[in-house]
């Protein structure tokens, strides 16, 4: 390629090359004692090399002032004594900041288990004092590297509208599930809907009742689940005025409620034995009686129940009664995870962001690639509920056209941070590795360290002992 | 493989009997209860609260030890109080005694045991009365009024201050004389007279301005600015509450710091600047970080950042923060502040036409029966859940909880509160 006068460009000069570096600001948070000091001056020779625009405060209180008085790329925060307890409060001040800064901790030696943590929470990067400079650019050239994300146009969905919500999909799986859905839906039968949590067991259950013969009668929820176990009896049937404690008028329930229509029993395994005999008689008499009161009332409702629990195994445990699963499961739906449905994911992802974008008031045409990489690499434990709200927390904040991989929720950032800029060339030693495995499966007990042991094969007492080895 | 399920609280409450001797018992196996990893995406989550956390028996075994070494330490200083307060009895120092005996209370009110901690100083008082120097006296007093405000009982606190102050002035004693003005101010405050409380806070503000009290000054402004805001007076608060911070500001006082961004926050809010009102609270959190763990204020902030978010329709960081405020009662031992956190998340459901919100509700009622035991409190849960129902169009159920309310506000004698209800009871009728 030539220029137009027919000469050859010139290689850039270093000073048009630092041009073309895009400019960070950065506010350092730092005390003055420790070995945070002389930090502050360190990376005031740094800058101008670097292009960053530097400034500092004492302490979190006083950088939460400077937060909100500007946009701020990256914070450099120095831990204290209690590193952990900081890092907490420093990744809960920077939720509530604008323009999403990224955090760069820096600790006295810190622990594998503080490392953990950070990348679990998107944190850009954990640096050990005295900081080199090294370590420090790399991390910020991650942040400039966010730049050079390119947007992909929103593909165009046709979503099946379903009342309030939608069934979006185009996968086998779901085409499976749109045909046992229309067999079942023209008929009154029994409805037994199952799969894990989010996978859309309710809108599949008002598809049904929307596109069958009781479509004109109320559609009535009720999640078993959410409702305290003493209240739920009331809840299903109503009560009479008076019948017990809390009982302050009388109460039609949602069985008569759904008279002439559908009821929907959600999360149906939470429900105790003896509830479950009752629902039994009212599915079998097609009658119910309040609490409280001696009337038996007919009821003529559709019943759909859905549960994300292996019934047959609830009922070898004798949690569940084999007469009602027979009851409800009459034909039964299996509904997919949102990792079986390929490229549902893109269409969900448009069809989600089309509609947060309308209801926040964003014009947001299309996703970066980076984006989209990081929620085709997540594993969706929540399915459509989880990536629903992915994408409506990414929506509130994203402020251009473009949904990019900084708009997206800290955990999933951090699982990329897991995976790059590691200075052996991406692979990590045995101990660490330990460490990430030990740590993703506390993550996944809750914290519950006999469970965690339990699924690791390993005594608690060696589990504990590794947890304390590792800082975690 | 991942072994049993663990036991729901509400199960576990079930099998606890009601007794004293087990409080610390229900307070840990509160504390260690943790979601259900299988309800975090399932369509029960949302609506997750205390009683459906579950328990495992093992963790909770496990923590015995801990609990029992807790309960010894706290046995163990208080036996200490005590030895002292006999030791300076020996020594003649009844002063000491009073001193000791104080300490005790002050021991006891910390774990929220203020019918022990009431004991305590009842003690204190009569040895306090017997002696020359009224400055026990007037201290015990003010023990002795602060907790009858904690257990509610406001006119009884108010009578303390009152003959606090009255031997304070008779003695010169400026600090005894501020802080049971400031303690009056409380009381008044706490029962809805606020000229009455305007002019508490104003006496004391210029006994401790003359006294050189700095925190005690930038206290009484502090309190000042939340009476002036609840009077409608804004640009008074704001003045009010620019010299409070000023004050601590100087001194680095974070936890005073904390409070102060907190009602600036308030302020704002009410002002309609929201963004103001948000960053005044970031940096009221941020304060409280800096000082001792407090968990009432760290959770009263994130209740107020909550409620800033809720009124703006910011409800997923409504929700958020709430979930955050339920982890800091439950982690930091203030369990009976979850009443205050369900009964939003339970207008949060209501400002989302969610029906199923009323298990909030359900929720904050048996809380503030069980662990506040204040009337206040079941009466504020009630007058929620009456307007939750009535945004429902369950017009029945809305009059029968708002007659609570209302009929519990009688008993308390706010008429403010019991103002509003009736107002909202004629609205329904209509």
């Amino acid at each position: 390629m030539t220029s137009p006068l027919g000469m050859s460009p010139s290689p850039p000069s270093a000073d048009q090359r630092k041009e073309d570096v895009a400019l960070l600001r950065i506010l350092v948070v730092a005390g003055e004692g420790g070995g945070a000091s002389g930090l502050l001056q360190n990376l005031r020779q740094w800058a101008d090399d670097g292009r960053l625009e530097l400034d500092s405060a004492p302490d979190l209180p006083r950088a939460v002032r400077q937060l909100a008085a500007g946009r701020w790329d990256v914070i450099v925060a120095v831990l204290g004594e209690h590193p952990d307890d900081d890092l907490t409060w420093w990744l809960d001040t920077l939720r509530g900041v604008g323009g999403n800064p990224r955090l760069i901790a820096v600790a006295q030696a810190p622990s594998m288990g503080l490392v953990l943590r950070a990348e679990k929470s998107g944190v850009l990067d954990v640096l050990s004092l005295p900081l080199r400079r090294d370590e420090l650019m790399r991390a910020l050239e991650r942040v400039r590297s966010a730049a050079t994300e390119t947007a992909v146009p929103l593909p165009a969905v046709e979503p099946q509208a379903v009342g309030p919500y939608a069934l979006v999909g185009q996968s086998p799986a779901m085409l499976d599930v749109y045909k046992l859905l229309a067999r079942v839906a023209g008929s009154t039968a029994t409805v037994l809907v199952q799969g894990e949590s989010g996978t859309g067991k309710e809108v599949v259950a008002r598809a049904i009742h929307l596109n069958g013969p009781k479509a004109t009668g109320h559609f009535v929820a009720v999640n078993c689940a959410a409702i305290p176990e003493n209240l739920l009896e009331s809840e299903l049937f109503g009560h009479e005025k008076g019948s017990f404690t809390g009982a302050v008028t009388r109460k039609i329930g949602r069985f008569e409620q759904a008279a002439g229509g559908t009821l929907f029993l959600d999360e149906i395994a939470d429900m105790s034995l003896a509830l479950q005999a009752k629902i039994l008689r009212a599915v079998q008499e097609r009658e119910i009686e309040r609490v409280g009161g001696g009337e038996t009332i007919p009821v003529d409702v559709r019943l759909i129940a859905a549960t994300n629990r292996d019934l047959k195994e609830a009922i070898k445990q004798a949690r569940f009664r084999e007469d009602l699963y027979y009851r409800l499961a009459v034909v039964t739906i299996q509904l997919p995870r949102l990792a079986e449905r390929g490229d549902d994911l893109l269409l969900l992802t448009a069809y989600f962001v089309r509609q947060f974008a309308e209801r926040y008031n964003k014009r947001i045409k299309g996703i970066s690639d980076r984006a989209l990489e990081l929620l085709r690499g997540h594993a969706w434990v929540g399915n459509v509920r989880e990536l629903r709200n992915v994408i409506e927390r990414s929506v509130i904040v994203a402020g251009d056209d473009t949904l990019r991989a900084e708009h997206l929720p800290e955990e999933l950032r951090g699982e990329e941070a897991a995976l790059t800029d590691r200075p052996q060339g991406g692979l990590l030693t045995l101990a660490e590795l330990e460490a990430r495995h030990i740590a993703r499966v506390l993550g996944h007990t809750n914290g519950q360290i006999g469970a965690a042991a339990e699924i690791l094969g390993i005594h608690r007492n060696t589990l504990t002992r590794k947890m304390k080895e590792y800082g975690l | 493989m991942t072994g049993p399920a663990p036991v729901r609280v509400e199960k576990a409450l079930g099998l606890l009997p009601e007794l004293e001797a087990l409080e610390p018992l229900r307070a840990l196996l509160v504390s260690i209860a943790r979601p259900d990893e299988r309800t975090l995406w399932s369509s029960s989550g949302p609506y997750l609260t205390l009683g459906k956390r579950g328990v495992h028996p093992d963790e909770l075994r496990r923590r015995l030890p801990q609990a029992f070494h807790r309960i010894a330490e706290h046995v163990q200083a208080l036996y200490r109080a005590y030895v002292e307060a006999l030791e300076s009895q020996q020594r003649a120092d009844a002063a000491g005694a009073v001193s000791a005996l104080l300490r005790g209370g002050r021991l006891e009110e910390d774990l929220r045991r203020f019918t022990q901690a009431r004991a305590w100083y009842d003690v204190a008082l009569r040895v306090a009365e017997g002696l020359q120097d009224r400055r026990p006296e007037v201290e015990s007093l003010r023990a002795l009024g602060y907790v009858c405000l904690a257990l509610g009982q406001y006119a009884d606190g108010a009578r303390h201050f009152q003959r606090s102050l009255a031997l304070a002035e008779a003695e010169f004693d400026q600090v005894g004389a501020t802080g049971a003005c400031e303690g009056l101010g409380d009381a008044a405050l706490a029962q809805g007279q606020w000229p009455g409380a305007q002019a508490w806070y104003n006496r004391g503000l210029r006994l401790a301005d003359a006294a050189g009290d700095a925190a005690r000054a930038g206290r009484l402004e502090r309190q000042l600015g939340v009476l002036a805001r609840k009077q409608g007076d804004l640009a008074a608060a704001g003045d009010f509450l620019r010299r409070a911070r000023e004050r601590f500001e100087s001194d680095g006082v974070a936890v005073e710091m904390a409070r102060v961004l907190s009602e600036q926050g308030r302020l704002d809010a009410q002002l309609g600047r929201h963004d103001p009102a948000s960053a005044a609270y970031r940096e009221a959190l941020a304060w409280s970080q800096r000082g001792e763990r407090d968990a009432g204020l760290e959770l009263s902030i994130r209740v107020n950042l909550a409620e800033l978010d809720l009124g703006t329709g910011r409800l997923l960081e409504a929700e958020a923060e709430l979930r955050r405020a339920e982890q800091v009662a439950i982690g930091g031992n203030v369990m009976h502040r979850l009443v205050q956190v369900y009964t939003l998340m339970g207008q949060l459901r209501g400002a989302q036409g969610d029906e199923t919100g009323f298990v909030f509700f359900e929720q904050a009622i048996e809380l503030a029966k069980a662990l506040d035991r204040s009337l206040a409190t079941e009466a504020r849960v009630y007058h929620a859940y009456g307007l939750f129902r009535g945004q429902l169009g369950q017009n029945d159920e809305a009059r029968a909880y708002l007659e609570r309310a209302r009929e519990l506000f009688d008993s308390l004698g706010e008429a403010a509160a019991r103002e509003r209800v009736e107002a909202e009871l004629r609205a329904i009728s209509a």
